[in-house]
């Protein structure tokens, strides 16, 4: 200031000299770096590759620019590398302690080692270490059994609300006959419901069951189409063939519609269905009121279904190709009973397990069966059908003969409905020899004692016969129900490219279901042998999809990838204990009296009325992670093998570790309640890994700071302060917690509202949801201007540009400072209307100017001040003669 | 333990009434002595700061800075000390000369001095016992440091408890500025440093450099990924020297007596003496000792070495080591191979009723439990540590456990942090090292030789 007073009045500034020491000068003047012409470039090796980044970099940005993936969990790419997650440590040559790459400043000729044993290890027990205080589920162990997947507890919210054909259109994104698999699914989604930690499973198949017929009533009595799951997709002129209209030929054939195509499926038989019509009795699968009308959804869609025509009898593959089917998917199921390999075993009274029910399903009795005793042989679905409609058809008596025990039999859960029925059951017997007398007549069935041996591939112990424990069950006729496999025998002349497995099964990829043959398909029980009804439709579903890519002229060893990624891989399951619920148990489905529906072929069991479907479908614990798809973890997870499949499969004598939280660290972890109290944001801490990127992002960015490490030792989690909830924290609900959260631990919370609605009318254009929107939605655009640029202050306006170029930024200041001398000199400036460009603060001091007096205006910067503030004339004057 | 009578004589210093007592024990005679002097210890504590700087002065305090300042310089006091071969007391030993080149190198306008007396293992009492009875040592250290790299300000961490500390901090502080050893101006050279006392409360974790500075600014103490060292980007951004105060009181030595009289002290690797806190049946006190000094003979101090089973070095996160290491020369490498560390200066003798598993899992659950919760193997593994540990002393291991704590700490080392999980394996690695013996009497026959863990009588793998 001092210097300013002893200026030299005479000495007239040059045009660019400084003023001094106001702030707009020091801001001006302060030396700051100079930004270099261009960042010097260097070159490291990493894997080695030599890679080129720029200096200051970090080995993890030189790496990911170059596209070479380090795993990493806290690293926000907005931030510094925080180094917590200690997921992107990469071997250094020459250095002892491995470096975090995120932290690590790429230098010069650095050799880089990402994926060195040693560093895969450091991570993967850092993922173990973090699974053991992982208190979540990926998927639920209920979706996670289904051979097809289904979103269970999607359907049963939807059904806990009543929203039937919601739910029957979740379930047939699937699968798509819920009323079908409702009555012959062995559900082995229920034996693994977390609801029976609380009391019971949940009856997930009663209760689709129940949705599916209501849709199916709606569209019989008031012709209210089913719900499809997907959008149907615009005809892309592409035909397919589906041989076979069993669960796997009319599952793909449904997906094959949807998907656009036109599909045409062939049955052999004179009615379609496959097993569903000719192997399962009507007393558990109606045919008319369920099956039909199921497939209708089908023939709804556009399906042509051409009866009695069968594949290697009727037509071959090269006909099919000839008249045009771009994709023919072979879906013929297994119709070969196998044989017994005893001696008698030909005699007439030996029966096919499956003809004898073939005959029964189209609702003739089997001749001669009246009265007789009969031994079935088997322990799977198709023995417990014959014995039960044995019982039906009035046989005298009905021994069911099975070679492992009760708990190992594939249909153990519905055996004791058939003893209750009056089926006697044997276990732990093996035929030797059928006795017949002289004219061929069976007089009984020779069994043999097995015990349990070694266990085979299956992990289940492989019977073995106990010498000198033989037998004999007298008998007229013996059912054979041993497993069947598929008739082969079509291919041939006509047929030919395609092969046949070592075990008599159709070869066929099991992603692309691509046979030997180009464009030939084999899905079903044909490809995998005999199985249940849910596993053949979701070999058919995804049958489908591949024949869609192959159709849609994809590259199939490509598709195999997508697939797998589609598919949901259910590999995390945690056991969370539901000890607060409170006990219901489950609603069961009442069933009729064992001497009622023994003599009779109607369904046996009574469906739930509305208020116990909602009832038991509300018992669901709904125990699904929202983040599934998203979440880092589980990605990491899957790629280091930290999942139950691959860790450690002989734990607990080849049981496996059940949970995501059992592995070799397992301890004490973290049970954390959800909080939904926000009206944006839900918080599931069980599944926060403390990486701290939402407390950085919240702290750095955003500038809210409501999240932070809280606690210490192992108790330490990231949370609001004393866990309140974000209402009460300076939350500006932005979202971009929930955005950089790399698990579930933070969501956006599902919302109804789905569209915004803007009143123009009382908008003030203070471009705040500009600024606050994460995801970009809102943005100035040309109609409208939400005036963010000019709500800064100008002082920082100024440093900013400043910063941008430095040069021309001090020249056009210094040269406008005088714009109220030239204004005035051209004429432009009105006193009146003046409005100062910058705060008289910066601009210089105005009333250090005015205390001077006014005779003096030699420097023009004094002018802004004074002329703002007063309205002497002399002042303009004597700017105009300056 | 300390019932029986010392075994040797020992001065002890009543602080106010309020203050715990430490015991300073006394050292055979031709131990040097630079950083206590016993014998002043009481007129310091007692006395009127500016009486006590006049007595000091008479001692020879603040001639090294005057060796600085007019006849060194910044580069040929940095020459001096690095010369002399110091390394920081805080436990690690990073050469003192180096850090501040590198802080003097780091282009910056403000630089900081800091000078860590936290102390961060509450049995501890060095650093405490240091500021109590030769705070100017400490004081003409920092404006020593201050000095040769160009810091402005300065701060001194102190347990917000140690309040006998923290009054004789700031009563010297003041008594030196007005003779202008300090201040504005250091000795008239137009180099000023400003030091203020920080009184801090928090968690063991403090101790560590880089959380004892997020703590001076008023964040949560977390550590920070080194590089960048905190000389080249330490407080608020700035390069920052943080030492120890027992570093910062070696200085003024240094200076006064020359680099070679204090590489002549102790070891050659390490040299000058250290503080330590020895706790044996015959006593529990602080004692200067020269670094290289056998563990024996500190330990002597301490009582008779008979019945020794293990001594603890380094603090909660220190090692094991057992009665025939007793030799290890207390120095930071020679340690750092035995399986200890320097650490918080605590030697603890244990005798044979203390059972290893025991000893080592109480040692590992405090230092999980302190732990900062940064990190996944430290807020995660260093618990699992300390769980495998509970597992093997209520006699439930499975077999593998010693196995899974042998890999499950070299994976912890492996991706650590910062020194703290590093160091929190060291009761387990080191028992299994020297007590493997004591360790698979636990697992294999459930069985405590000392006693200490009960162990379920009818464990798997229990023999009759």
């Amino acid at each position: 200031m001092a210097d300013l007073i002893t200026r030299p009045d005479s000495h007239e500034p040059a045009e660019l000299e400084p003023l001094a020491d106001t702030v707009a000068e020091r801001l001006l003047t302060t030396q700051a770096p100079q930004r270099p012409q261009s960042t010097p470039r260097i070159r490291i090796e990493v894997d080695g590759r030599v890679v080129e980044g720029f200096e200051g970099q970090t080995i993890l940005e030189v790496c990911r620019d170059n596209g070479i993936e380090i795993p990493t969990l806290c690293y926000e790419p907005k931030l510094p590398g925080f180094g917590a997650c200690r997921m992107c440590v990469v071997e250094v040559e020459g250095e002892d302690h491995p470096p975090i790459s995120c932290s690590r400043q790429a230098e010069p000729e650095m050799v880089v080692r990402t994926q060195t044993d040693e560093m895969r290890r450091l991570r993967r027990t850092n993922l173990e270490l973090i699974f053991s205080d992982h208190n979540a589920y990926c998927l639920p162990p209920c979706q996670n059994k289904c051979p097809s997947h289904i979103d269970i507890p999607g359907f049963l919210k939807a059904n806990a609300e009543a929203n039937w054909r919601e739910s029957t259109r979740i379930f047939k994104r699937t699968i798509p006959f819920p009323s079908v698999l409702g009555r012959v699914c062995p559900a082995p989604c229920e034996e693994h419901c977390r609801r029976d930690e609380v009391d019971e499973a949940i009856a997930i198949r009663d209760s689709h069951r129940y949705a599916g017929d209501q849709v199916l009533k709606a569209m019989l009595d008031e012709a209210v189409d089913p719900p499809v799951p997907f959008e149907v997709q615009a005809k892309t002129g592409r035909r397919a063939a589906v041989i076979g209209s069993g669960p796997a030929g009319m599952a793909a054939a449904y997906y094959l519609l949807i998907n656009g195509h036109d599909v045409t499926v062939f049955e052999r038989d004179p009615a379609p269905g496959g097993m569903l019509r000719y192997g399962i009795p009507q007393y558990r699968l109606p045919k008319v009121e369920v099956l039909e009308a199921e497939y209708e959804s089908v023939t709804r869609l556009g399906g042509k279904i051409v009866c009695d025509q069968g594949l290697g009898r009727d037509f071959t593959l090269d006909d099919l190709q000839n008249q045009g089917f771009d994709a023919v998917l072979v879906a013929i199921g297994c119709y070969d009973t196998n044989k017994l390999g005893v001696p008698g075993e030909d005699a007439d009274e030996v029966l096919d397990g499956l003809e004898y029910l073939r005959t029964a399903t189209l609702g003739l009795p089997y001749p001669g069966h009246a009265g007789k005793r009969v031994v079935v042989i088997g322990g799977g679905f198709t023995s417990m059908d014959c014995s039960r409609t044995s019982v039906r058809q009035g046989a005298a008596e009905v021994t069911l003969v099975y070679r492992r025990d009760m708990k190992d039999m594939p249909a153990a859960n519905e055996v004791h409905e058939a003893i209750e029925e009056g089926v006697q059951a044997i276990f732990q017997a093996g035929p030797t020899r059928v006795a017949t007398d002289a004219k061929g007549n069976v007089t009984g069935c020779e069994f043999i004692r097995m015990r349990p041996g070694e266990p085979d591939a299956s992990g289940r112990r492989r019977p073995e016969p106990a010498p000198g424990t033989e037998f004999i069950i007298p008998c007229d006729r013996v059912l054979l129900a041993i497993g069947q496999g598929p008739d082969l025998s079509w291919i041939g002349p006509g047929s030919t490219g395609v092969e046949a497995t070592k075990n008599r099964r159709l070869k066929a990829d099991a992603v692309t279901f691509g046979t030997g043959r180009p464009g030939v398909f084999g899905t079903g029980d044909v490809r995998i042998g005999a199985a249940t009804v849910v596993e053949a439709i979701a070999e058919g579903r995804r049958a489908a999809y591949a024949v869609n890519a192959y159709l849609q002229g994809m590259d199939l060893d490509e598709i195999r990838t997508r697939q797998q990624l589609a598919e949901p891989q259910p590999e995390f399951l945690s056991i969370v204990p539901f000890t607060s619920e409170v006990k219901e148990p489950r609603y069961r489905l009442k069933a009729m009296e064992p001497e009622v529906r023994n003599k009779s072929y109607i369904e046996y069991e009574l469906p739930y009325t509305p208020a116990e479907a909602i009832a038991e479908s509300t018992r669901c614990l709904q125990c699904t992670c929202e983040a599934i798809g998203y979440c880092d973890l589980r990605r990491l997870g899957i790629e280091y093998g930290t999942t139950l499949q691959t860790l450690q499969p002989q734990y607990h004598q080849g049981a496996g570790y059940r949970s995501v939280t059992e592995n070799r660290f397992t301890g004490i972890n973290h049970d954390y309640i959800r909080d939904d109290s926000h009206a944006f944001i839900l918080r599931e801490p069980s599944r926060c890994i403390d990486c701290g990127r939402c407390a950085n992002v919240c702290a750095e960015i955003v500038g809210a700071a409501c999240y932070d490490f809280m606690r210490i030792g192992f108790d330490t989690l990231v949370t609001t302060p004393l866990d309140m909830s974000l209402n009460d924290t300076p939350c500006v609900s932005c979202g971009r917690c929930a955005e950089t959260c790399p698990t579930g631990a933070l969501m956006p919370k599902p919302r109804i509202l789905e569209k915004y609605d803007v009143d123009e009318s009382r908008c003030i254009l203070c471009g705040i949801c500009v600024d606050a929107c994460p995801y970009d939605a809102l943005r100035d655009g040309a109609d409208i201007e939400l005036a963010h640029t000019s709500r800064a202050d100008p002082m920082i306006d100024l440093l900013a540009i400043a910063a941008v170029d430095r040069e021309t930024e001090v020249t056009y200041i210094r040269r406008e400072r005088d714009w109220a001398t030239r204004a005035a000199a051209e004429g432009r400036l009105i006193p009146d209307r003046l409005l100062p460009v910058l705060p008289a603060s910066i601009s210089g001091n105005g009333g250090n100017g005015h205390a001077r007096g006014n005779g003096d205006g030699h420097a023009p910067g004094h002018r802004l001040g004074h002329t703002g503030g007063s309205e002497d004339p002399a002042a303009t004057g004597h700017a105009g003669h300056a | 333990m300390a019932q029986d009578p010392p075994a040797r004589s020992t001065v002890t210093v009543s602080g106010p009434r309020r203050e715990p007592m430490t015991t300073i024990l006394r050292t055979p005679a031709d131990w040097p002595s630079l950083l206590l002097d016993a014998d002043a210890a009481t007129s310091t504590r007692r006395g009127d700061p500016a009486a006590a700087l006049d007595a000091a002065v008479k001692r020879g305090a603040f001639e090294g800075l005057k060796r600085c300042v007019h006849e060194l310089g910044p580069t040929g006091t940095i020459a001096t000390i690095a010369a002399s071969g110091l390394r920081g007391r805080g436990g690690a030993g990073f050469p003192t000369g180096e850090k501040w080149r590198l802080a003097l190198r780091s282009e910056a306008a403000q630089r900081y001095v800091v000078a860590n007396g936290y102390g961060a293992d509450p049995s501890v009492a060095t650093d405490r016992t240091l500021l109590e009875t030769n705070p100017f040592a400490v004081i003409e250290g920092i404006a020593i440091a201050a000095f040769s790299i160009g810091a402005t300000e300065a701060f001194i961490a102190v347990r917000a408890e140690a309040t006998e500390a923290i009054r004789q901090l700031e009563g010297a502080i003041a008594a030196a500025e007005d003779a202008s050893y300090v201040g504005p101006s250091i000795l008239g050279s137009g180099r000023g440093v400003t030091i203020r006392v920080r009184p801090v409360q928090g968690a063991y974790m403090l101790g560590e450099e880089t959380v004892l500075l997020k703590a001076l600014e008023g964040k949560r103490g977390q550590p920070e990924q080194r590089p960048p060292h905190p000389a080249e980007r330490g407080l608020w951004g700035k390069p920052t020297v943080v030492q120890n105060v027992q570093t910062l009181a070696a200085v003024p030595w240094i200076l006064a007596n020359g680099p070679e009289a204090f590489a002549a002290v102790g070891s050659s690797a390490s040299p000058g003496t250290i503080l330590v806190q020895v706790r044996g049946p015959g006593g529990d006190g602080v004692a200067e000792v020269p670094l290289g000094t056998p563990l024996r003979d500190i330990l002597a101090l301490a009582g008779s070495e008979t019945g020794l089973k293990a001594v603890l070095v380094g603090g909660p996160s220190g090692g094991l080591l057992p009665v025939d290491l007793l030799d290890t020369p207390y120095e930071f490498d020679a340690l750092r191979e035995a399986g200890a560390h320097v650490g918080s200066g605590s030697i603890v003798a244990a005798d044979q009723r203390a059972c290893v598993v025991d000893l080592a899992r109480l040692l590992t659950r405090f230092c999980a439990d302190e732990a900062c919760g940064k990190t996944i193997p430290c807020r995660i593994g260093t618990r699992r540590i300390s769980e495998i540990g509970d597992r093997i002393a209520t006699g439930l291991p499975k077999p593998t456990d010693l196995q899974l704590l042998a890999d499950l700490s070299a994976d912890v080392v492996g991706s650590a942090l910062c020194d703290h999980e590093r160091l929190a394996t060291l009761p387990y690695t080191s028992g299994m090292r020297y007590f493997r013996g004591e360790l698979d009497e636990h697992i294999l026959r459930s069985n405590c030789p000392a006693g200490v863990c009960r162990p379920i009588a009818v464990a798997a793998g229990a023999v009759s």
